[in-house]
């Protein structure tokens, strides 16, 4: 019996694909190997970033010299890779930049796959990142995906006496608990100012938004408006830039450029309530 | 109850295949390669895999259709806890299409160089945070949490195991692998040529097939 093929040819093509199979594999780890795209495995270079970025902000003397801080600001990332590699090669050139703050919304599908491409760009950044969570870091296994890669959903640190702080406000992925943001530990954060200049605070979803519980409106804006060092709130999630002051209070809410829109802020601050701001293109 | 509803229904999809499949074999005289005739409710075969985005560990079982060129599966999965945030059980309906079959010398060794296919799957977690419950307003995402559709490319090993009885068909074993990705991947793949390539959206599984 004769088969259509020739036994030798077979074998050759079927081993040249075998081995290429093999190298690609070996290549890429055994990081294929995916049990779900809901799974928070990742491997250690894509762990603890806010610790890490923290530690390696610490070791840098602030760039400014002075009093003043300069640092960018964006936010919303999802699903904008092209868009992040671009903004990286901007900030990169951007003169005595002291971090990023990415105010949220790193992945759209809250997969750590997309947080790890993310990642994938940010890291080329000559500058820590540090971010804060967002209503899409939430879903699905989004919240243990994002306290594997980054860390916590509420820290705050100090670096060239300005405090910032970080805190969850994505209510609505909690379905209005009545618990997030948690305005107790927003308010000890902000109590806790003798050491500081001044403080500075992000979340994702500013308070007036739809988004953020209604019951914790009031209590979370009364904190923020009884700290007497706050600069300004920062958030992301409108996708689009704003500055405004929409409480009765001296403090203006910065709503981000999301990566989609190729902008980023630069905010420099001084003093205790000075502060500047630049938009830059890229 | 929306878990085990949504379990039911998958269940039942991949299992209405089976009485089409045996009356379109009744119909013609089984040729003498294909497994004899059985009950449309018994199995052609099991399977076991790993990954491939059904689950670290995978079971099932399936049908063969088209002289063996079609398979169709259906598989449950675990992920532990350790990898989620609590332990995922993932329940897949799969469809395999092979055209070709190379065999290998005369021991009963073949390859099957291409396998296209691809599968619906439901996660079952409940600490899974839902896309599409009465938190959001109608819309607010428009992806589900739960649901996956994935498409996979891959091929196999089979072997032809001795036969139980002279006239029956020799039963296979096969190794397989499955080089696939999620709709969520694609997506991203396909907003962002400049930034991902197909490998960083892709995934893998390998499995064993056996014929009853």
């Amino acid at each position: 019996m004769r088969y259509a093929y020739p036994m030798q040819a077979v074998l050759a093509r079927w081993f040249g694909w075998s081995a290429s199979i093999a190298a690609t594999v070996l290549l890429t780890g055994c990081d294929l190997f995916e049990f779900s795209p809901n799974e928070i495995r990742t491997p250690e270079a894509y762990r603890d970033l806010t610790s890490k970025n923290l530690t390696a902000l610490q070791a840098r003397p602030n760039p400014w010299g002075d009093d003043s801080l300069r640092f960018v600001f964006i936010s919303d990332s999802q699903r904008f890779y092209d868009e992040a590699e671009a903004f990286v090669e901007s900030v990169n050139q951007q003169p005595n930049v002291a971090f990023v703050a990415v105010g949220g919304d790193i992945s759209d599908f809250g997969l750590v796959r997309e947080m790890r491409w993310v990642h994938d760009r940010l890291k080329d950044l000559n500058v820590p990142y540090l971010t804060v969570i967002g209503n899409h870091d939430l879903v699905a296994n989004g919240r243990k995906a994002y306290q594997q890669v980054y860390g916590p959903l509420n820290y705050s640190f100090t670096y060239a006496g300005t405090r910032f702080i970080c805190v969850d406000t994505n209510g609505r992925e909690y379905g209005f608990n009545g618990r997030v943001p948690d305005v107790d530990w927003v308010r000890a954060q902000l109590a806790d100012s003798a050491e500081v200049q001044r403080q500075v605070v992000m979340s994702h979803v500013p308070p007036m938004d739809n988004d953020f519980d209604r019951q914790l409106e009031v209590p979370y804006v009364q904190a923020l408006g009884d700290a007497p060092k706050l600069v300004f709130a920062l958030n992301g999630h409108r996708h689009s830039f704003g500055i405004s002051q929409p409480y009765e209070l001296n403090l203006p809410f910065i709503d981000s450029y999301s990566f989609e829109k190729r902008q980023y802020v630069v905010l420099t601050i001084w003093g205790t309530k000075g502060f500047r701001l630049n938009t830059v293109r890229y | 109850m929306r878990y085990s509803l949504s379990c039911w229904v998958l269940l039942g999809c991949a299992l209405s295949v089976g009485p089409h499949a045996a009356v379109a074999q009744s119909a013609f005289p089984a040729p003498s390669d294909t497994l004899p005739h059985r009950p449309w409710y018994v199995p052609h075969h099991v399977v076991g895999q790993f990954a491939g985005g059904q689950g670290l560990a995978t079971i099932g079982a399936g049908y063969g259709l088209n002289r063996n060129r079609l398979e169709l599966d259906l598989l449950a999965g675990y992920v532990p806890r350790k990898y989620s945030i609590t332990a995922m059980g993932i329940f897949t309906a799969k469809a395999t299409y092979m055209p070709w079959t190379v065999p290998l010398g005369h021991h009963g060794w073949a390859v099957r160089p291409l396998a296209l296919g691809g599968f619906v799957n439901y996660t079952a977690s409940r600490g899974l945070n839902a896309t599409w419950d009465d938190k959001y307003p109608a819309g607010y995402y428009w992806w589900s949490a739960h649901f996956r559709l994935g498409v996979f490319m891959g091929g196999r090993i089979a072997y032809a195991l001795p036969s139980r009885r002279p006239t029956h068909p020799r039963r296979q074993a096969s190794v397989y692998y499955e080089f696939g990705s999620n709709e969520l991947y694609l997506v991203s793949w396909w907003s962002n040529p400049r930034a991902l390539s197909l490998l960083d959206v892709a995934t893998l599984g390998i499995g064993v097939k056996l014929d009853l």
